[in-house]
Protein backbone atom coordinates (compact mmCIF):
# COMPACT_ATOMS: atom_id res chain seq x y z
CA UNK A 1 0.00 0.00 0.00
CA UNK A 2 1.79 3.30 -1.03
CA UNK A 3 1.49 6.74 0.30
CA UNK A 4 2.43 9.66 -1.60
CA UNK A 5 2.32 13.06 -1.12
CA UNK A 6 1.76 15.20 -4.21
CA UNK A 7 3.20 18.85 -4.23
CA UNK A 8 1.77 20.64 -7.33
CA UNK A 9 2.70 24.23 -7.98
CA UNK A 10 -0.28 25.65 -9.27
CA UNK A 11 -4.18 25.46 -8.84
CA UNK A 12 -4.99 24.13 -12.01
CA UNK A 13 -2.16 21.44 -11.57
CA UNK A 14 -3.38 20.04 -8.06
CA UNK A 15 -6.59 20.08 -9.89
CA UNK A 16 -5.57 17.72 -12.72
CA UNK A 17 -3.74 15.25 -10.36
CA UNK A 18 -7.16 14.55 -8.91
CA UNK A 19 -8.69 14.08 -11.96
CA UNK A 20 -6.18 11.19 -12.26
CA UNK A 21 -6.84 9.97 -9.10
CA UNK A 22 -10.22 10.14 -7.29
CA UNK A 23 -9.34 9.42 -4.43
CA UNK A 24 -6.94 11.54 -3.46
CA UNK A 25 -7.38 14.32 -0.99
CA UNK A 26 -6.76 18.04 -0.91
CA UNK A 27 -4.44 18.50 2.20
CA UNK A 28 -4.58 21.86 3.51
CA UNK A 29 -3.16 22.56 7.14
CA UNK A 30 -4.02 18.55 7.75
CA UNK A 31 -5.17 19.25 11.23
CA UNK A 32 -8.94 18.06 10.82
CA UNK A 33 -7.27 15.23 8.75
CA UNK A 34 -5.14 14.06 11.30
CA UNK A 35 -7.94 14.17 13.74
CA UNK A 36 -9.85 11.55 11.95
CA UNK A 37 -6.93 9.79 11.66
CA UNK A 38 -6.59 9.36 15.57
CA UNK A 39 -10.11 8.79 15.61
CA UNK A 40 -9.61 5.53 13.58
CA UNK A 41 -10.12 6.83 9.97
CA UNK A 42 -6.99 5.50 7.52
CA UNK A 43 -5.74 8.61 5.89
CA UNK A 44 -6.49 8.31 1.67
CA UNK A 45 -3.01 7.14 -0.01
CA UNK A 46 -2.18 9.89 -1.96
CA UNK A 47 -2.77 13.75 -0.29
CA UNK A 48 -2.47 16.39 -2.98
CA UNK A 49 -1.11 19.29 -0.47
CA UNK A 50 -1.80 23.08 -1.79
CA UNK A 51 0.97 23.84 0.88
CA UNK A 52 3.47 24.72 -1.96
CA UNK A 53 0.88 26.79 -4.22
CA UNK A 54 2.20 30.36 -4.52
CA UNK A 55 -0.20 32.99 -3.26
CA UNK A 56 -2.95 30.97 -2.23
CA UNK A 57 -2.66 32.40 1.77
CA UNK A 58 -2.57 36.18 0.66
CA UNK A 59 -4.73 38.57 2.04
CA UNK A 60 -5.96 41.26 0.30
CA UNK A 61 -8.41 44.52 -0.06
CA UNK A 62 -11.63 44.31 -2.13
CA UNK A 63 -13.53 46.79 -3.82
CA UNK A 64 -15.42 49.47 -1.93
CA UNK A 65 -13.59 48.23 1.53
CA UNK A 66 -14.47 44.52 1.40
CA UNK A 67 -11.33 41.42 1.57
CA UNK A 68 -10.40 38.48 -0.74
CA UNK A 69 -8.54 35.83 1.45
CA UNK A 70 -6.46 33.20 0.11
CA UNK A 71 -8.22 29.76 1.34
CA UNK A 72 -4.60 28.84 2.38
CA UNK A 73 -4.27 31.63 4.63
CA UNK A 74 -4.27 30.31 7.66
CA UNK A 75 -6.23 31.52 10.99
CA UNK A 76 -3.96 32.83 12.80
CA UNK A 77 -2.73 34.88 9.67
CA UNK A 78 -6.15 35.85 9.54
CA UNK A 79 -7.00 36.88 12.80
CA UNK A 80 -3.64 39.08 13.09
CA UNK A 81 -3.92 40.64 10.07
CA UNK A 82 -4.25 44.38 9.94
CA UNK A 83 -7.05 44.38 7.04
CA UNK A 84 -8.96 41.87 8.55
CA UNK A 85 -8.67 43.52 12.00
CA UNK A 86 -9.69 47.17 10.67
CA UNK A 87 -12.47 46.05 8.11
CA UNK A 88 -14.15 42.93 9.47
CA UNK A 89 -13.47 42.71 13.52
CA UNK A 90 -16.44 40.44 13.95
CA UNK A 91 -13.94 37.51 11.60
CA UNK A 92 -10.85 38.48 13.84
CA UNK A 93 -12.98 38.35 17.28
CA UNK A 94 -14.12 34.49 16.34
CA UNK A 95 -10.76 33.32 14.97
CA UNK A 96 -9.13 34.03 18.27
CA UNK A 97 -11.44 31.86 20.04
CA UNK A 98 -10.98 29.10 17.59
CA UNK A 99 -8.81 25.70 19.70
CA UNK A 100 -5.61 27.22 20.72
CA UNK A 101 -2.57 29.53 18.84
CA UNK A 102 -0.86 26.01 17.95
CA UNK A 103 -4.20 24.68 16.04
CA UNK A 104 -4.71 28.32 14.60
CA UNK A 105 -0.96 28.20 13.43
CA UNK A 106 -1.42 25.45 11.38
CA UNK A 107 -5.68 25.37 10.02
CA UNK A 108 -6.61 27.27 7.29
CA UNK A 109 -9.39 29.56 6.63
CA UNK A 110 -10.27 27.24 3.22
CA UNK A 111 -9.57 23.86 4.95
CA UNK A 112 -11.83 24.68 7.77
CA UNK A 113 -14.95 25.50 5.69
CA UNK A 114 -14.13 22.68 3.33
CA UNK A 115 -14.08 20.19 6.21
CA UNK A 116 -17.79 20.93 6.87
CA UNK A 117 -17.99 20.05 10.12
CA UNK A 118 -21.14 21.30 11.73
CA UNK A 119 -19.68 22.93 15.02
CA UNK A 120 -17.27 24.90 13.53
CA UNK A 121 -16.52 28.36 14.67
CA UNK A 122 -15.47 30.42 11.51
CA UNK A 123 -18.47 29.91 8.95
CA UNK A 124 -20.97 31.61 11.58
CA UNK A 125 -19.02 35.20 11.18
CA UNK A 126 -18.73 34.79 7.18
CA UNK A 127 -22.10 34.00 7.07
CA UNK A 128 -23.26 37.13 8.60
CA UNK A 129 -20.57 38.55 6.57
CA UNK A 130 -22.12 37.40 3.35
CA UNK A 131 -18.77 35.96 2.58
CA UNK A 132 -18.46 34.06 -1.55
CA UNK A 133 -16.59 31.02 -1.79
CA UNK A 134 -14.14 30.48 -5.17
CA UNK A 135 -13.48 27.19 -6.16
CA UNK A 136 -11.74 25.31 -8.75
CA UNK A 137 -12.17 22.04 -10.27
CA UNK A 138 -11.68 20.65 -13.95
CA UNK A 139 -14.52 22.07 -15.40
CA UNK A 140 -13.33 25.85 -14.47
CA UNK A 141 -13.55 28.47 -11.67
CA UNK A 142 -17.12 29.37 -10.02
CA UNK A 143 -18.75 31.27 -6.98
CA UNK A 144 -20.52 29.84 -4.34
CA UNK A 145 -22.36 31.92 -2.01
CA UNK A 146 -21.50 30.48 1.64
CA UNK A 147 -25.11 30.46 2.63
CA UNK A 148 -25.68 27.97 -0.29
CA UNK A 149 -21.95 25.98 0.67
CA UNK A 150 -23.46 24.22 3.51
CA UNK A 151 -25.30 21.20 2.99
CA UNK A 152 -25.45 18.91 5.92
CA UNK A 153 -23.30 16.99 8.08
CA UNK A 154 -19.32 17.03 6.31
CA UNK A 155 -21.66 17.68 3.65
CA UNK A 156 -20.71 20.90 0.90
CA UNK A 157 -21.87 22.27 -2.58
CA UNK A 158 -17.86 21.08 -3.26
CA UNK A 159 -17.48 18.45 -6.23
CA UNK A 160 -15.16 15.83 -5.67
CA UNK A 161 -12.53 17.34 -6.99
CA UNK A 162 -13.08 20.54 -6.53
CA UNK A 163 -10.70 22.91 -4.51
CA UNK A 164 -11.58 26.42 -2.71
CA UNK A 165 -8.81 28.68 -3.65
CA UNK A 166 -10.28 31.81 -2.02
CA UNK A 167 -12.81 33.69 0.12
CA UNK A 168 -14.10 37.07 -0.68
CA UNK A 169 -15.36 39.15 1.33
CA UNK A 170 -17.68 42.24 0.28
CA UNK A 171 -18.12 45.43 2.16
CA UNK A 172 -20.09 45.36 4.95
CA UNK A 173 -22.51 48.45 5.57
CA UNK A 174 -21.53 50.23 8.80
CA UNK A 175 -22.56 48.32 11.50
CA UNK A 176 -21.70 46.64 14.94
CA UNK A 177 -20.79 42.72 14.99
CA UNK A 178 -19.98 40.25 17.80
CA UNK A 179 -19.39 36.28 17.75
CA UNK A 180 -20.09 34.74 21.03
CA UNK A 181 -18.26 31.76 21.80
CA UNK A 182 -20.66 29.08 24.51
CA UNK A 183 -18.07 25.78 25.23
CA UNK A 184 -17.39 23.80 28.04
CA UNK A 185 -13.68 25.20 27.74
CA UNK A 186 -12.33 27.60 26.39
CA UNK A 187 -10.24 26.07 23.53
CA UNK A 188 -12.59 23.25 22.92
CA UNK A 189 -15.37 22.88 20.08
CA UNK A 190 -18.68 25.53 20.75
CA UNK A 191 -21.97 24.04 21.91
CA UNK A 192 -23.24 26.99 20.34
CA UNK A 193 -21.82 29.64 18.45
CA UNK A 194 -23.67 33.53 17.62
CA UNK A 195 -22.56 35.65 15.24
CA UNK A 196 -24.30 39.13 14.92
CA UNK A 197 -24.19 41.89 12.89
CA UNK A 198 -26.41 45.07 13.19
CA UNK A 199 -26.52 48.56 11.12
CA UNK A 200 -28.53 51.04 12.73
CA UNK A 201 -30.10 54.05 10.92
CA UNK A 202 -29.61 57.68 11.84
CA UNK A 203 -31.87 57.00 14.70
CA UNK A 204 -31.11 54.29 16.53
CA UNK A 205 -33.38 52.10 14.66
CA UNK A 206 -32.57 48.63 12.87
CA UNK A 207 -31.45 49.09 9.52
CA UNK A 208 -30.57 45.49 8.70
CA UNK A 209 -30.01 42.59 11.24
CA UNK A 210 -27.99 39.47 10.04
CA UNK A 211 -27.64 36.62 12.83
CA UNK A 212 -25.71 33.05 12.22
CA UNK A 213 -25.71 29.70 14.99
CA UNK A 214 -23.09 26.85 14.59
CA UNK A 215 -23.12 23.67 16.46
CA UNK A 216 -27.19 23.66 16.71
CA UNK A 217 -27.70 21.83 12.96
CA UNK A 218 -26.05 19.30 10.47
CA UNK A 219 -24.33 22.61 8.95
CA UNK A 220 -24.38 26.51 10.07
CA UNK A 221 -27.36 28.13 10.13
CA UNK A 222 -27.78 31.39 8.60
CA UNK A 223 -31.48 32.95 9.99
CA UNK A 224 -33.82 34.27 7.55
CA UNK A 225 -36.48 36.86 8.31
CA UNK A 226 -35.24 38.77 11.28
CA UNK A 227 -35.05 42.11 8.89
CA UNK A 228 -39.33 41.64 8.47
CA UNK A 229 -39.41 41.96 12.02
CA UNK A 230 -36.48 44.81 13.02
CA UNK A 231 -36.83 46.84 10.66
CA UNK A 232 -37.66 50.49 11.91
CA UNK A 233 -37.98 49.16 15.20
CA UNK A 234 -35.77 50.87 17.76
CA UNK A 235 -33.11 48.11 19.90
CA UNK A 236 -34.90 46.72 22.68
CA UNK A 237 -34.28 43.62 24.90
CA UNK A 238 -37.78 42.57 24.35
CA UNK A 239 -37.31 42.61 20.42
CA UNK A 240 -33.77 40.84 20.48
CA UNK A 241 -36.18 37.98 22.51
CA UNK A 242 -38.72 38.24 20.03
CA UNK A 243 -35.55 37.87 17.17
CA UNK A 244 -33.90 35.04 19.16
CA UNK A 245 -37.29 33.10 19.31
CA UNK A 246 -37.19 33.23 15.30
CA UNK A 247 -33.95 32.14 15.42
CA UNK A 248 -34.62 29.35 17.81
CA UNK A 249 -37.03 27.97 15.79
CA UNK A 250 -34.89 27.27 12.72
CA UNK A 251 -32.06 25.36 14.57
CA UNK A 252 -32.40 21.62 14.33
CA UNK A 253 -29.93 20.62 16.97
CA UNK A 254 -28.05 17.03 16.84
CA UNK A 255 -27.52 16.38 20.09
CA UNK A 256 -23.77 16.07 21.33
CA UNK A 257 -21.44 15.60 24.30
CA UNK A 258 -21.87 19.54 24.45
CA UNK A 259 -25.43 19.51 24.97
CA UNK A 260 -28.56 17.59 24.30
CA UNK A 261 -30.77 18.55 21.41
CA UNK A 262 -33.04 20.33 23.73
CA UNK A 263 -30.00 22.19 25.84
CA UNK A 264 -28.94 23.61 22.44
CA UNK A 265 -31.90 25.03 21.35
CA UNK A 266 -32.26 26.83 24.63
CA UNK A 267 -28.87 27.90 24.57
CA UNK A 268 -29.38 29.12 20.77
CA UNK A 269 -32.00 31.32 21.74
CA UNK A 270 -29.83 32.60 24.84
CA UNK A 271 -26.96 33.62 22.78
CA UNK A 272 -28.81 34.50 20.10
CA UNK A 273 -30.26 37.54 22.16
CA UNK A 274 -26.86 38.16 23.83
CA UNK A 275 -25.36 38.38 20.31
CA UNK A 276 -27.61 40.59 18.69
CA UNK A 277 -27.64 42.91 22.10
CA UNK A 278 -24.04 43.07 21.97
CA UNK A 279 -23.84 44.03 18.47
CA UNK A 280 -26.60 46.56 18.44
CA UNK A 281 -24.39 48.43 21.35
CA UNK A 282 -21.45 48.03 19.06
CA UNK A 283 -23.03 49.76 16.42
CA UNK A 284 -24.34 52.67 18.61
CA UNK A 285 -20.61 53.12 20.07
CA UNK A 286 -19.24 53.43 16.74
CA UNK A 287 -20.37 51.00 13.66
CA UNK A 288 -17.83 49.76 11.64
CA UNK A 289 -17.80 49.22 7.58
CA UNK A 290 -18.29 51.62 4.22
CA UNK A 291 -18.40 54.97 5.58
CA UNK A 292 -16.77 54.84 8.36
CA UNK A 293 -13.07 56.80 8.33
CA UNK A 294 -10.38 54.18 8.37
CA UNK A 295 -7.63 54.68 10.55
CA UNK A 296 -4.57 55.80 8.82
CA UNK A 297 -2.01 52.45 8.47
CA UNK B 1 3.82 2.38 3.17
CA UNK B 2 5.59 4.32 0.30
CA UNK B 3 8.37 6.25 2.08
CA UNK B 4 8.77 9.74 1.09
CA UNK B 5 12.47 11.81 0.92
CA UNK B 6 12.75 14.43 3.61
CA UNK B 7 15.27 17.44 4.13
CA UNK B 8 14.61 18.93 7.60
CA UNK B 9 16.46 21.11 10.28
CA UNK B 10 15.84 19.83 13.46
CA UNK B 11 17.54 21.74 16.34
CA UNK B 12 19.57 23.65 13.99
CA UNK B 13 20.55 20.41 12.36
CA UNK B 14 20.09 19.17 8.48
CA UNK B 15 18.57 15.53 8.65
CA UNK B 16 18.20 14.03 4.98
CA UNK B 17 15.65 11.09 5.70
CA UNK B 18 13.04 8.80 4.36
CA UNK B 19 9.85 8.73 6.10
CA UNK B 20 6.36 6.95 5.32
CA UNK B 21 3.96 9.56 4.24
CA UNK B 22 1.55 9.33 7.39
CA UNK B 23 4.33 9.40 9.70
CA UNK B 24 3.37 12.20 12.14
CA UNK B 25 6.04 14.87 13.05
CA UNK B 26 5.73 13.63 16.66
CA UNK B 27 6.47 10.20 15.92
CA UNK B 28 9.92 11.31 13.44
CA UNK B 29 10.85 13.36 15.96
CA UNK B 30 11.21 10.58 19.34
CA UNK B 31 11.40 7.54 17.46
CA UNK B 32 13.88 8.26 14.19
CA UNK B 33 15.56 11.24 16.10
CA UNK B 34 14.95 10.16 19.48
CA UNK B 35 13.96 14.13 21.14
CA UNK B 36 12.05 12.38 24.03
CA UNK B 37 11.23 16.21 25.02
CA UNK B 38 8.40 16.23 22.27
CA UNK B 39 5.77 14.21 24.57
CA UNK B 40 1.99 12.85 23.69
CA UNK B 41 -0.65 14.05 25.38
CA UNK B 42 -4.19 14.42 23.78
CA UNK B 43 -2.96 13.66 20.57
CA UNK B 44 -5.74 15.71 19.13
CA UNK B 45 -3.94 19.31 19.46
CA UNK B 46 -5.55 19.95 22.54
CA UNK B 47 -3.09 19.24 25.31
CA UNK B 48 0.34 21.05 23.95
CA UNK B 49 2.52 18.79 25.70
CA UNK B 50 3.41 17.95 21.67
CA UNK B 51 4.26 21.55 20.90
CA UNK B 52 7.77 22.10 18.64
CA UNK B 53 8.45 25.54 16.67
CA UNK B 54 8.26 25.29 12.77
CA UNK B 55 9.60 28.04 11.24
CA UNK B 56 9.83 29.38 14.68
CA UNK B 57 5.88 29.49 15.28
CA UNK B 58 4.53 26.68 17.73
CA UNK B 59 2.74 23.93 16.46
CA UNK B 60 1.61 20.40 17.47
CA UNK B 61 3.92 17.79 16.22
CA UNK B 62 0.69 15.53 16.72
CA UNK B 63 -1.62 17.11 13.92
CA UNK B 64 1.76 17.79 11.44
CA UNK B 65 2.55 15.28 8.67
CA UNK B 66 6.25 14.83 8.77
CA UNK B 67 6.61 14.88 5.22
CA UNK B 68 4.98 18.37 5.32
CA UNK B 69 8.23 19.95 6.75
CA UNK B 70 10.25 19.52 3.68
CA UNK B 71 12.89 22.30 3.91
CA UNK B 72 12.05 23.46 6.73
CA UNK B 73 13.23 24.29 10.19
CA UNK B 74 11.86 22.41 13.62
CA UNK B 75 12.66 23.77 17.22
CA UNK B 76 12.52 21.22 20.16
CA UNK B 77 12.89 21.39 23.44
CA UNK B 78 16.64 20.35 23.44
CA UNK B 79 17.81 22.37 20.75
CA UNK B 80 16.72 25.97 23.14
CA UNK B 81 19.70 26.13 24.71
CA UNK B 82 22.89 27.78 23.45
CA UNK B 83 26.55 26.23 24.15
CA UNK B 84 25.29 24.99 27.55
CA UNK B 85 23.51 28.01 28.68
CA UNK B 86 19.98 27.53 29.10
CA UNK B 87 17.79 30.00 27.15
CA UNK B 88 16.34 33.08 29.15
CA UNK B 89 12.95 30.97 29.03
CA UNK B 90 14.09 27.84 30.51
CA UNK B 91 16.15 29.72 32.87
CA UNK B 92 13.29 31.87 33.99
CA UNK B 93 11.23 28.43 34.50
CA UNK B 94 13.60 27.28 36.72
CA UNK B 95 14.34 30.52 38.77
CA UNK B 96 9.87 30.78 39.30
CA UNK B 97 9.98 27.35 40.03
CA UNK B 98 7.03 27.08 36.59
CA UNK B 99 6.78 23.43 36.88
CA UNK B 100 5.98 20.23 39.26
CA UNK B 101 6.19 17.03 37.24
CA UNK B 102 7.74 18.40 34.41
CA UNK B 103 5.30 16.34 31.44
CA UNK B 104 3.65 19.73 30.03
CA UNK B 105 6.80 22.07 30.72
CA UNK B 106 8.93 21.70 26.99
CA UNK B 107 5.46 22.25 25.56
CA UNK B 108 4.92 25.61 27.50
CA UNK B 109 8.49 26.84 27.49
CA UNK B 110 8.21 26.44 23.68
CA UNK B 111 4.69 28.24 23.35
CA UNK B 112 6.39 30.91 25.48
CA UNK B 113 8.70 31.41 23.49
CA UNK B 114 6.66 31.05 20.18
CA UNK B 115 4.38 33.99 22.01
CA UNK B 116 7.88 36.36 22.75
CA UNK B 117 9.01 36.07 18.88
CA UNK B 118 5.57 37.93 18.38
CA UNK B 119 5.46 39.77 21.35
CA UNK B 120 8.34 40.70 23.13
CA UNK B 121 6.58 42.68 26.21
CA UNK B 122 3.42 40.66 26.71
CA UNK B 123 0.93 41.45 29.27
CA UNK B 124 -0.67 38.99 32.13
CA UNK B 125 -3.47 38.62 29.72
CA UNK B 126 -1.88 37.85 27.11
CA UNK B 127 0.35 35.03 28.48
CA UNK B 128 -2.92 33.38 29.65
CA UNK B 129 -4.31 33.67 26.45
CA UNK B 130 -1.29 32.37 24.24
CA UNK B 131 -0.57 29.81 26.87
CA UNK B 132 -4.28 28.57 27.04
CA UNK B 133 -4.12 25.96 25.21
CA UNK B 134 -1.09 24.00 27.23
CA UNK B 135 -2.73 21.88 29.81
CA UNK B 136 -0.72 21.52 33.47
CA UNK B 137 -2.72 18.54 35.17
CA UNK B 138 -0.19 19.78 37.87
CA UNK B 139 -1.68 23.44 38.16
CA UNK B 140 1.37 25.13 38.50
CA UNK B 141 0.05 28.34 36.48
CA UNK B 142 0.60 31.12 38.40
CA UNK B 143 4.48 30.33 38.39
CA UNK B 144 4.40 29.67 35.01
CA UNK B 145 2.91 32.67 33.95
CA UNK B 146 5.56 34.64 35.82
CA UNK B 147 8.33 32.67 34.61
CA UNK B 148 7.33 33.86 31.10
CA UNK B 149 6.87 37.61 32.31
CA UNK B 150 10.56 36.95 34.12
CA UNK B 151 11.44 35.27 30.43
CA UNK B 152 10.39 38.37 28.53
CA UNK B 153 12.14 40.66 30.82
CA UNK B 154 15.30 39.08 30.40
CA UNK B 155 14.85 38.36 26.80
CA UNK B 156 14.32 41.91 26.48
CA UNK B 157 18.03 42.70 28.63
CA UNK B 158 19.57 40.49 26.28
CA UNK B 159 18.48 42.49 23.44
CA UNK B 160 18.05 39.32 21.37
CA UNK B 161 15.57 37.57 19.80
CA UNK B 162 13.77 35.04 21.89
CA UNK B 163 15.11 31.95 19.95
CA UNK B 164 18.46 31.34 18.00
CA UNK B 165 15.95 29.43 15.46
CA UNK B 166 16.67 30.70 12.13
CA UNK B 167 13.38 32.90 10.75
CA UNK B 168 11.22 31.24 9.00
CA UNK B 169 8.54 32.88 6.50
CA UNK B 170 6.02 32.38 8.62
CA UNK B 171 7.05 33.83 11.38
CA UNK B 172 8.68 36.90 9.77
CA UNK B 173 5.16 37.49 8.35
CA UNK B 174 3.18 37.10 11.77
CA UNK B 175 5.52 39.35 13.14
CA UNK B 176 5.03 42.37 10.44
CA UNK B 177 1.25 41.84 11.07
CA UNK B 178 1.82 42.37 14.50
CA UNK B 179 3.50 45.64 13.95
CA UNK B 180 1.00 46.69 11.18
CA UNK B 181 -1.64 46.38 13.86
CA UNK B 182 -0.24 49.23 16.00
CA UNK B 183 0.17 51.25 12.86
Amino acid sequence: MGFDLLEPRTVAEAVELHARDGNAVFLAGGTALLILQRQGLPLPRRLISLRGIPGLDEITAGPGGGLRIGALATLRQVERHPLVVRRVPLLAEALRQVANVRVRHTATLGGNLAHGDYRLDPPAPLLVLGAQVRAVGIGGEREIALAAFFRGLFETALQPGEVVTELAIPPTPPSGGTYLKYALSSNDWPCVGAAALVALDDHGRCREVRLALTAVAAAPVLVRGLDELARGEPVSDRLAARLADIAAAQVEPVGDQRGSEWYKREMARVFARRALLAAARRAEAGPVGDGTKEPVA
Amino acid sequence: MNRNPLTVSVNGAEHVLSVPGDRRLLDLLRDELGLMGVREGCGVGACGTCTVLLDGVPVNACLTLAVTTRGRSVTTIEGLARDGELHPVQQAFLEERGFQCGFCTPGMILTAVGLLRENPSPTVEEVTDYLGGNLCRCAGYPDMIRAVLRGAERCREAGGRPSATPEGPEAARLRAMGKGEEG
